[in-house]
């Protein structure tokens, strides 16, 4: 279908009749503003200059194909162009005509002149959404990270000489047709520094080998949205990233793509990449022991032990997530309680990462060296909780 | 222009006592419509319409025929009043004929030769109003331009031309459709109640004292054709009547301002109120329907209200839209502007433990059994106990807004309560808890509290009770 927007002047000055033959002026787009800052809505802004004569003017707005949302339009009169600059004019009133995508304004304008009039309205079909692509360097201790913006417009209409707003950064101008799809480079960031992580939670990851109790371990990329971290201009939308690893050669290998999260400023974005071969551990229940206290309360202790073996050539950091409730039912004390826990004397697993725990769940991290020459080191570590004043 | 679907007609006929209408051929003068009043309602598919015309009456009996074929009227609700000679007009009967449905005959007796105006008035369906707001706010959110609309909408199958049109805000009690009676036939019980009714309707309308309570603030010097929205306060009701005539045509909807406000004070609120706005922390703007914000001349009619926010030269950006309940003068507006991406609202259960445990050992003896000295090999059962949970409550303002975020949270809790903490903390009613805080840009606020839960054969009460004090620390997190 052909695209219609149309706005037409109706040169019927004070006539208040309805009328739908008619003789009118086109004028035309001077500027049009597509506004992508919304989640759901797209809005577009379009600035026209619109002749008026002395008196009631009738200016004419209709569309077809296009899916324009009526009970959103805006019209504002900006101000006057060719005419003297105490020159008024006001919308009056808006008309609906039945079975029509169009509305008809009624405009008064105290002198004859021309007007600069923005209509912004919310216009369905036209999307957006963001992808990334992060070229690691071969140490992998920094990344470049270049975002885009893919805009798909099925909104049958087309938008030449567009400005395009993100609601962050600078506006930028590309011509958008009908049923095309653009994406565009929006930032280029260099130097972003990279902090890799090796998680150890069987309730989230479950085991790589049950048998054995080896625990999958997941690799992530975790970047901080902080000017610390080269980052921290804005809130990294949500959307794809694909992740390529320089190689020695020069080139870049691809390791990986997930989907990263919306990202306020200082908040972290953290990317899955794989599973860690490198990094082994086994992870068994050492100690369940129930203490009586009277009738059916008891004290309960569950230690779990951790046999941890880095094969990689460089030193990693081990994040080990425990869920406790779950901990003591993987134990077999049933209970529908809330867990009431604190680390028992056995513990070897070093304090808590206060920020990255709550009564659901326990973050402890383990240094991990580098292996020396093709041996790794075994290192053993204990997570002891006691569940005080429990009962079934 | 099509034509007009009601008519009136005079019967031109013999009047002498005995003298019987012609079956099937008539001869008839067609007075036309001198002026038409619209009162629609919008809490009701009704619109009370009043419409005057002119007719030369014979001394005698004179036979008049309205019909209103095509419409939605209210056959029941349709009422002949004589606006001139009153006293030497009287109309003797009304006739619904059974084979000519939409129509109805008056034989009204003249004491006179001459002209008389005449008011003819009922209910008819199909013309609806609505309201709906467009507020920019402004690029440092401190003020919104508020501009109100009512929408004129008519589907009555009906043109209503030159039409005074006033709008009643406000929730009437209808006993029967106007829709459902349009569609009926009618009986004279019917109709005479429908009638009294009406009668009542009007009275009301003319009898009442009415206030002018202001007029909308427009632009200074008037623009030709700038019409004003006058607003009048009557009984429970509020009516919005425009200034002059509009014609709305059959089919046609037609929207008008009814006041704009060019810079109301906003507040803006972070709140938690899970009843109110779900699980989220929703951003409000807080307004209010007074004078200090260009408004409070009458009270704000149910509708959508769609709001963009100013960029300067960027131009607008739209932010959300929401449907309003009728505010009243003086009252507040509250709009949810959604989930601030930049606001980090969490909390966190650091803790919890339980004491005051207290078992059932053989049949009667109750005992505390988390004490030192009691003997394990006792058989007793947990039956009454105090639960404690440490909550941190996290907020992190990464919002770009230059000032401070104030945020309210509301918490409900349920059975025996207590929540502890050195908080500003009130209780909202028997088992909310509210508090609120100020987050400076940048800043994280971790608000810490304890809620002690009297459990089981514990449990005396159903309420939270608020109390100052410290929560117990936890050793991981502190």
């Amino acid at each position: 279908m052909r695209l219609i927007l149309l706005i037409v002047t109706l040169l019927l000055a004070g006539s208040p009749a309805l009328a739908r033959v008619k003789l009118i002026t086109l004028p035309v787009r001077q500027r049009v503003l597509v506004q992508l800052d919304h989640e759901q809505a797209t809005l577009v802004e379009e600035e026209r200059i619109v002749p008026l004569v002395k008196g009631v003017n009738q200016v004419d707005f209709s569309w077809a194909g296009t899916s324009i949302d009526p009970h959103t339009i805006v019209f504002r009169l900006l101000e006057p162009v060719a005419a003297p600059k105490a020159t008024q004019a006001e919308v009056l009133a808006v008309s609906y005509p039945p079975g029509e995508n169009a509305l008809v304004w009624d405009v008064s304008a105290s002198a004859s002149g021309s007007f600069r009039v923005r209509i912004s309205y919310l216009l369905g079909g036209l999307s957006k959404s963001f992808n990334y692509r992060a070229v690691a360097e071969h140490d992998e201790s920094t990344l470049t990270l270049s975002q885009y913006l893919r805009v798909e417009n099925f909104a049958n209409e087309a938008f030449d000489d567009t400005s395009i707003q993100l609601g962050f950064g600078d506006s930028f101008e590309k011509p958008i047709g009908v049923n095309e799809t653009r994406e565009m480079l929006v930032a280029k960031l260099p130097g972003v520094p990279i902090r890799k992580t090796y998680t150890c939670d069987v309730v989230s990851n479950d085991y790589l080998d049950a048998g054995q109790k080896k625990v999958l371990i997941p690799m992530h990329y975790v970047l901080t949205n902080d000017t610390d971290h080269k980052l921290g201009q804005a809130a990294l939308p949500y959307g794809k990233v694909r992740v390529f690893q320089k190689d020695t050669s020069g080139g870049t290998a691809f390791t990986g793509e997930d989907w990263g999260q919306f990202t306020p400023i200082d908040d972290e974005m953290k990317l899955y990449l794989g599973v860690a071969q490198d990094v082994v551990v086994k992870r068994t229940i050492a100690r369940r022991d129930r203490t009586p206290i009277a009738g059916n309360l008891s004290n309960y202790d569950v230690a779990v032990q951790y046999e941890i073996e880095n094969f990689k050539d460089t030193p990693v950091t081990l994040d080990i997530v425990e869920h406790p409730a779950n901990l003591r039912g993987e134990a077999g004390f049933n209970s529908d309680r809330g867990a009431s826990w604190t680390l028992g004397d056995q513990h070897t697993l070093g304090a808590v990462d206060a920020e990255h725990s709550d009564i659901e769940q326990a973050t402890f991290h383990v240094e991990l060296p580098a292996r020396k020459g093709d041996k790794a080191e075994k290192i053993t570590h204990k997570l002891h909780l006691v569940y005080r004043n429990e009962w079934n | 222009m099509k034509t007009l679907a009601t008519a009136i007609i005079v019967l031109l006929m013999a009047t002498a006592p005995g003298s019987v209408w012609a079956k099937n051929i008539d001869l008839s003068t067609v007075p036309t419509r001198d002026t038409v009043q619209l009162t629609i309602y919008n809490a009701e598919d009704l619109t009370l319409v009043r419409e005057t015309r002119r007719i030369t009456f014979k001394q005698g009996a004179n036979p008049l025929q309205f019909s209103w074929a095509g419409t939605l009227i209210d056959p029941t609700s349709v009422e002949l009043r004589f606006l001139s000679d009153a006293e030497k007009l009287s109309v003797l009967d009304t006739t619904f004929p059974h084979d000519k449905p939409q129509m109805l005959y008056w034989n009204v007796a003249s004491d006179f030769d001459g002209e008389a105006t005449v008011e003819i008035s009922y209910f008819t369906s199909g013309i609806t109003w609505s309201a709906d707001y467009v507020g920019i706010t402004s690029a440092d959110e401190k003020t919104m331009r508020l501009d109100g609309y009512v929408t004129v909408t008519n589907r009555s199958g009906e043109d209503y031309q030159n039409a005074s049109v006033r709008l009643v805000v406000g929730t009437i009690n209808l006993v029967e459709q106007i829709a459902m009676l349009a569609q009926q036939g009618v009986t004279m019980e019917r109709a005479d109640a429908r009638g009294r009714v009406m009668r009542r309707a009007v009275q009301e309308a003319e009898s009442k004292a009415m206030f002018f309570a202001g007029v909308a603030a427009d632009a200074a010097v008037p623009l030709p054709g700038a019409k004003q929205v006058v607003k009048e306060g009557l009984s429970e009701y509020f009516i919005f009547a425009i200034e002059g005539e509009e014609t709305v045509p059959d089919g046609w909807s037609k929207r008008l301002r009814s006041f704009q406000a060019d810079a109301a004070p906003v507040k803006v609120e972070y709140r938690y109120r899970p009843q109110e706005y779900g699980d989220q922390l929703m951003r409000l703007y807080l307004l209010t329907n007074d004078k200090e914000s260009d408004m409070g001349a009458a009270p704000l009619p149910d509708g959508i209200v769609r709001i963009f926010k100013q960029k300067g030269e960027a131009g607008l950006a739209y932010v959300t839209q929401q449907a309003i309940k009728y505010i009243p003068i003086g009252d507040k507006i509250e709009l949810q502007i959604g989930v601030d991406p930049n606001v980090v609202f969490e909390l966190k259960m650091l803790a919890a433990n339980r004491d005051n445990i207290w078992g059932t050992f053989g049949s009667s003896v109750r005992r505390r059994m988390d004490e030192p000295g009691i003997r394990i090999e006792d058989r007793g059962v947990v039956e009454g106990w105090d639960e404690h949970e440490v909550y941190e409550q996290v907020i992190r303002n990464y919002s770009p807004a230059p000032g401070s975020i104030t945020v309210e949270i509301r918490r409900s809790f349920g059975g025996d309560c207590t929540f502890i903490s050195q908080l500003d903390a009130k209780a909202h009613d028997y088992r909310t808890v509210q508090y609120r805080a100020q987050v400076a840009p940048g800043d994280t606020l971790r608000l810490r509290y304890e809620v002690t839960t009297r459990q089981g054969s514990n449990a005396k009460q159903n309420r939270v009770q608020v109390e100052p004090g410290d929560p117990t620390p936890v050793a991981w997190a502190d």
